[in-house]
């Protein structure tokens, strides 16, 4: 492996790990106050992604709009979902997860029955190449890391700086305690679960034109995800964008290394091992 | 006799007739029904102590492989085959829960989930293994001479194996040992019964050792039947397939997860041939029992009583 090859690696793993991070973000915002591993976030993210090619491409509808319209629907179906589910199995981690897997398995069957099996395409929004130091970027790729960066950084800030934010943190912390200091717990929580869904749709739109559409993407994408959050730490935002980054470098290197399946393999592998010696996860409270 | 053993009886006493007056594809649905069955109640095994395993496709593919290698590559019988498998299942069972059992509740179901996705990778990845095709020309048993090509007479084969799996489940889990697994459940009861000096990891890991070693032998007895494995038989799917089942049928005892796997199969088999459609109704039953039947099927009769009885009027959430 040259040392050309292995920074293209680098630059790829590192913009891929990005592109991860939106959803896996979503995933860890919903176990911070439900604590449950959403099963269903695959589908939303491939919902999201579906939602590009049915609204902007067949509909004709600005990307923008597009984009805004998706945000919409994925907030009130987190809303319903958490209503006609979530609240109703708090506190049954057994139940909450099965069912997240059955909205998951109704959503995705569903998919491939509404949507049929054919691959979909979305043309390219921002044609192009950069090229920098004879790394060769897509424009396009780019162009949605930058756009997640930024809502990683609202993210941050939303939990950090605002009111709700710190009555996420408060139910996080000690739930019967923010309950009694007057914490609405049951609005926070759907609240979280809505921009958990937000998050995992506009992860899944930003990827529509850069990889082919079917229903099964949004099984991939959850278990890398799950993967991230592991390594990460349930719950932890800067965790979930260090492990995003991690994995995304070990995947596109270690597929140049090893080949795709092998490198597969190893993240798997990673995951494992992080859960035995470091259950809590690289940056998690332990 | 209690009312239940009579029970028991007449349905084993069924279950042994339909050889000779069963077609062959009733036959077929009882195989796969009865194969159904025995993983569910392997899953089960793990799920009454707190362990849910979105794994177990990965145990049951590990069975499945060991006897069709064995046999087609080097000549095995079949019979060494299937114990092979179980064998190689148990003993990855063992090395895994040994490290992941100490983990609670997600955490363990991920690392199980991704044992599960590993194996199926490795299987796909080789050509030696078959890659995403998989390996054909499984043989069927023997037994006095006959190969056990019919339906009727693979079907006493899965009953017999199926029956001894359940059986031995069922005896374990209403020893002492079985018992003491239901203090595992929390992290709090564990602790009181490592206090009183119970081995928590060992029982844990015994237990799923176990109930490992079913899945790979019931794995291999599959295999046989299907003549060919692929990795695209033991996926995922195959893996929350059985905790519905369980969930469905009920976690309140050992009868819940047989009653949901037999029925679900049964149904899924009558009614379906797509594999998106019977996925739909699997789930849909799934989210209805959840959110309708907490207790699963097992709890209808008691729920349906429920709704005779007078209800006194009581805000049920508080």
């Amino acid at each position: 492996m040259t040392a050309q090859l292995l920074l293209q690696g680098l630059a790829i793993g590192v913009v891929n790990g990005i592109l991860y991070v939106l959803t896996a973000l979503g995933l860890t915002l919903i176990y911070g106050i439900l604590h449950i591993v959403n099963f269903a976030h695959g589908e939303v993210f491939m919902l999201g992604a579906m939602g590009v090619y049915y609204l902007y491409v067949i509909g004709k509808i600005p990307l923008v709009v597009a984009l805004a319209l998706i945000v919409l629907l994925a907030m009130v179906s987190g809303l319903l979902v958490e209503r006609a589910f979530f609240r109703r199995l708090r506190g049954q981690w057994l139940q909450l997860v099965v069912a997240s897997v059955g909205i998951s398995l109704i959503v995705q069957s569903l998919s491939w029955i509404v949507f049929g099996a054919q691959e979909k395409h979305v043309p390219s929004i921002l044609p192009g190449v950069v090229e920098w130091a004879g790394v060769r970027m897509p424009r396009e790729r780019l162009l949605a890391a930058a756009v997640s960066l930024l809502l990683v950084a609202g993210l941050y800030w939303f939990v950090q700086r605002t009111r709700t934010g710190l009555a996420m943190r408060a139910i996080e912390e000690d739930e019967e305690t923010a309950r009694m200091l007057g914490v609405d717990a049951d609005r926070v929580a759907a609240l979280a679960v809505g921009l958990g869904f937000v998050l995992a749709a506009l992860g899944g739109a930003f990827v529509a034109p850069i990889y082919s559409l079917n229903p099964g993407m949004g099984l991939e994408a959850i278990i890398m995800c799950f993967i991230i959050v592991i390594i990460g730490g349930l719950g932890s935002i800067t965790g979930t964008l260090l492990a995003g980054l991690l994995i995304g470098v070990l995947q596109s290197v270690g597929a140049i290394a090893l080949g795709s399946e092998a490198a597969q393999v190893l993240v798997f592998v990673a995951m494992i091992a992080v859960l035995v010696l470091r259950p809590a996860g690289l940056l998690g409270k332990a | 006799m209690s009312p239940s053993r009579v029970a028991l009886a007449l349905l084993v006493a069924l279950l042994a007739t339909l050889p000779f007056t069963a077609t062959p594809y009733w036959l077929h649905v009882g195989i796969v029904v009865l194969i159904n069955v025995a993983y569910t109640a392997s899953v089960y095994a793990v799920l009454r102590m707190g362990y849910l395993s979105f794994g177990h496709a990965g145990y049951i593919a590990l069975g499945a492989y060991a006897t069709v290698v064995l046999t087609t590559k080097f000549g095995v019988s079949p019979w060494i085959g299937m114990l092979a498998g179980g064998a190689l299942a148990a003993l990855f069972g063992w090395l895994l829960g040994a490290v992941t059992l100490g983990l609670r509740g997600i955490y363990f179901s991920l690392a199980i989930f991704a044992f599960g996705e590993i194996v199926n990778a490795v299987f796909r990845a080789f050509d030696w293994f078959g890659g995403p095709a998989g390996l054909a020309g499984v043989p069927r048993p023997e037994f006095l001479g006959t190969k056990l090509e019919s339906h009727a007479s693979f079907y006493s084969l899965v009953l017999v194996i199926v029956g001894l799996s359940l059986l031995a489940l069922y005896r374990l889990q209403h020893t002492h040992f079985g018992f003491t697994l239901l203090a595992f459940k929390t992290a709090d009861t564990e602790k009181l019964a490592q206090s009183v000096g119970i081995d928590a990891a060992r029982y844990k890991t015994a237990c799923f050792t176990v109930s490992c070693f079913i899945a790979g032998l019931v794995g291999a007895v599959h295999a046989h039947y299907l003549n060919f494995v692929s990795p695209s038989i033991f996926t995922l799917f195959y893996s929350t397939d059985l905790v519905i089942f369980a969930m469905v049928g009920g976690i309140g005892n050992f009868w819940g997860p047989v009653l949901g796997a037999a029925l679900l199969t049964a149904l899924g088999e009558q009614l379906f041939s797509v594999g998106y459609w019977k996925s739909l109704v699997y789930a849909s039953i799934l989210m209805i029992v959840i959110i309708g039947l907490p207790g699963g099927l097992l709890d209808l009769p008691k729920t349906v009583r429920g709704w005779f009885a007078r209800r006194p009027r009581t805000d049920a959430a508080s």
